[in-house]
């Protein structure tokens, strides 16, 4: 075993790793030493081929659909140099006042994270896309959402020179999206912070990480040679997304007394809704998602979305099989899509845990409300879609394959609580937020409002784990002013008398 | 992994599967198979378990292994589980589809062949 000594060691390079290691940067500029240490690869600009499959199973852990413990949802989340930012579609939203007032953490206020948020969206390059470069898979859903007077927005994106491959979720081929790996990371190595990629953290132990590096068949190869390392640090940043964060703080048996690690975990379960129109329209040409209606996020507790997925994830998001499915497969150039989010509430008992290999078990109940949240979600879109003009819409809690346009005044009765049956309809989610969230104390907390682990002044979370209830809109910009709140701690430790 | 009954059931989900030249089979079984192996044999186990459940619940009412049935019965078979009271057999019916699917529009070649061939340049298609 190698042994190594730094002053900080960061788990992870996503959207929370990625903004810790570039916040640290200047520290490093003056000589204090960094290191990143991040499961995933960095890949090579070649290797974004586009291929879906082979594509998720390089970039997601375990191909994109990690099952609950149920099995009646799966989750996705990136394994990159970069993290989930690799994958993610860049929308970019600054987190809502009364969503900061309901977390209720004390210490933690909006215009502390918009101003934090504000800086990220500069560095990021977001902006929106113009109207000349929307597809009509996304200008329909807009133009039907105003017609239906429901309030709908164009989401800010961060992308520099997209040219609308629409594979933003199998990793962008030409290097437009603004992820940490574009961005942050290596702004934070040309600092001299160290990234070091194929590295999983097995442990944290006082003041140290046990970590393993593995050969891959893809990307660049680690900085450090395959094996194990033990690396000492005066602080541990863990960033390594709100499961693995959890998992990897659970199998480590921390000196401390953290009742509630892991638990109070939110997904925003969603639903990818799918209708036909009677003439192709262009869907897949295009950044992929330009538009949002929140016009039901308070009353029904829901919020739609445009998206556009890839033929296999499509086929399986669609309940049903057969001809009917075939034939609606087939029409592929004809579909529209919409993605559903629910607007789950925290509950304790929705929980991170281990198994007895230490590998992470993530149990989550589709409750009542969060299933009725996503029904009426399939009532609205379906409204949408025919307000669009489609010939038919694909709802999954149906009786049917497909509603019919003859039928489009009979939405609510078609569509109904029986068939929204968990493991009958595709469920899946990639907004994992919680776990190891922020408070006041141990008994309903794990990290103080600036991601400090109570009792462990030493061991810091800077990551989605860290939000006490959802976010309620796309987390990734929130994310980063965490984690940028973390910088600002850990900093002033490390630059404190002893830096302690 | 029983691949005929495999290729059997797959055929209903999809099919198409049942009109794919050798070739094309190979493709579907090679995606398959591929995904198989990336998975620790619990699941594995878990998959043959349950593609036998398929196979031998018409026994019952049937008399017939699932090979067996005509088209309309296997569907009915197939639906059974879909619409299942028991969480555990939708869900496994749910991963089976699963499989199928991603064998069959996984191929690069019908992903483009229902439609879908994205271009780096896609913006272009927009404003020709
Ligand atoms: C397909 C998809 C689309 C999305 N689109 C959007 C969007 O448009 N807008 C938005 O706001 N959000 C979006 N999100 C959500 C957003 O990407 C995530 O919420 C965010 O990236 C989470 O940040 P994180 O730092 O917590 O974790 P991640 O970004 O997931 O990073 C965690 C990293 O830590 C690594 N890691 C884990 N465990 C270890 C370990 N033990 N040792 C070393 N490394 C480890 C992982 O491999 C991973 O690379 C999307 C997510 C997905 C999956
Ligand atoms: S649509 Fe734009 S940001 Fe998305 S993958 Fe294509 S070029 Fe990249």
């Amino acid at each position: 075993m190698t042994e190594r000594e730094y002053d900080v060691v960061i788990i992870g390079s996503g959207a929370g790793g990625g903004t810790v290691a570039k916040e640290l940067a200047p520290l490093a500029k003056s000589g204090a030493r960094i290191a990143v240490l991040e499961w995933g690869p960095r890949f090579r600009e070649e290797e974004f081929t586009g291929r879906e499959i082979e594509m998720a199973a390089r970039l997601y852990h375990e191909g994109g659909g990690v099952l609950t413990k149920d099995g009646a949802m799966t989750l996705a989340f990136g394994k990159a140099y970069g993290g989930s930012t690799v994958v993610y579609t860049g929308t970019s939203l600054v987190v809502r006042p009364d969503t900061v007032a309901r977390w209720g953490v004390k210490g933690l206020d909006h215009a502390d994270l918009a101003r934090r948020s504000a800086k990220y969206m500069a560095e990021n390059n977001v902006h929106l896309i113009p109207e000349e470069d929307q597809n009509e898979n996304n200008r329909l859903f807009r133009d039907a959402c105003r017609r239906l007077s429901w309030r709908v927005e164009q989401f800010p994106v961060n992308v520099k020179g997209c040219r609308g491959s629409g594979l933003c979720n199998l990793g962008c081929p030409n290097a437009a999206k603004q992820g940490t790996h574009r961005v942050q990371l290596p702004q934070a190595e040309s600092a001299g912070v160290e990234v070091i990629t194929n590295c999983k953290v097995e442990r944290i132990e006082d003041r140290a990480v046990l970590a393993r590096v593995a050969p891959c068949r893809f990307g660049f190869p680690s900085a450090w040679e395959p094996g194990e390392h033990r690396v000492k640090a005066r602080f541990v940043v863990v960033c390594g997304g709100a499961v693995n964060t959890c998992a990897l703080l659970l199998r480590s048996n921390l000196p401390a007394r953290l009742p509630v690690l892991g638990k109070w975990l939110t997904t925003h379960p969603a639903l990818i809704l799918v209708a036909e129109h009677p003439r192709p329209i262009t869907n897949f040409h295009g950044h992929p998602k330009s538009y949002y209606c929140d016009h039901f996020t308070e009353s029904r507790r829901f919020l739609l979305e445009t998206c556009m997925y890839f033929p296999f994830m499509t086929a399986k998001s669609m309940c049903g099989f057969g001809a009917p499915h075939e034939a609606m497969m087939r029409r592929f150039d004809r579909l529209q899509m919409i993605l559903s989010l629910a607007i789950d509430p925290a509950r304790e008992h929705n929980a991170v845990g281990i198994n007895a290999a230490g590998e992470p078990v993530v149990d989550y109940t589709l409750a009542d409300d969060v299933l009725n949240s996503l029904l009426e979600s399939m009532r609205a879109a379906a409204r949408i879609f025919f307000e669009a003009g489609a010939v038919r819409v694909h709802a999954p809690a149906t009786e049917r394959f497909a509603i019919e346009r003859a039928d489009r005044e009979r939405i609510d009765d078609l569509v109904v609580r029986k068939w929204l049956r968990p493991g009958r309809v595709s469920i899946s989610a990639a907004h994992l937020m919680g776990g190891a969230r922020m408070g006041a104390g141990p008994d309903d907390s794990v990290t103080n409002e600036w991601g400090e682990v109570h009792g462990l002044p030493w061991l810091f979370v800077g990551d989605s784990a860290l939000f006490p209830r959802c976010a309620e809109i796309n987390p990734y910009l929130t994310i980063m002013a965490l984690a940028d709140r973390v910088a600002e701690r850990v900093t002033r430790r490390l630059s404190a008398p002893g830096g302690r | 992994m029983n691949e005929r009954l495999f290729l059997a059931v797959a055929g209903r989900i999809v099919p198409g599967v049942g009109s794919l030249d050798a070739a094309g089979r190979q493709a579907f079984l090679a995606l398959v198979r591929e995904f198989m192996e990336s998975k620790p044999p619990a699941l594995r186990r878990q998959i043959d378990l349950f593609l036998s459940l398929i196979r031998w619940l018409p026994l019952a009412r049937h008399l017939r292994p699932f090979e067996a049935l005509s088209p309309e019965r296997q569907d009915a078979v197939l639906l059974g589980f879909q619409e299942s009271r028991l969480l555990l057999l939708r869900r496994g019916f749910w991963g089976l589809k699963a499989l199928a699917f991603m064998g069959y529009y996984g191929r690069p070649v019908a992903a483009a062949a229902v439609g879908w061939r994205p271009e780096r340049e896609g913006n272009r298609r927009l404003h020709p």
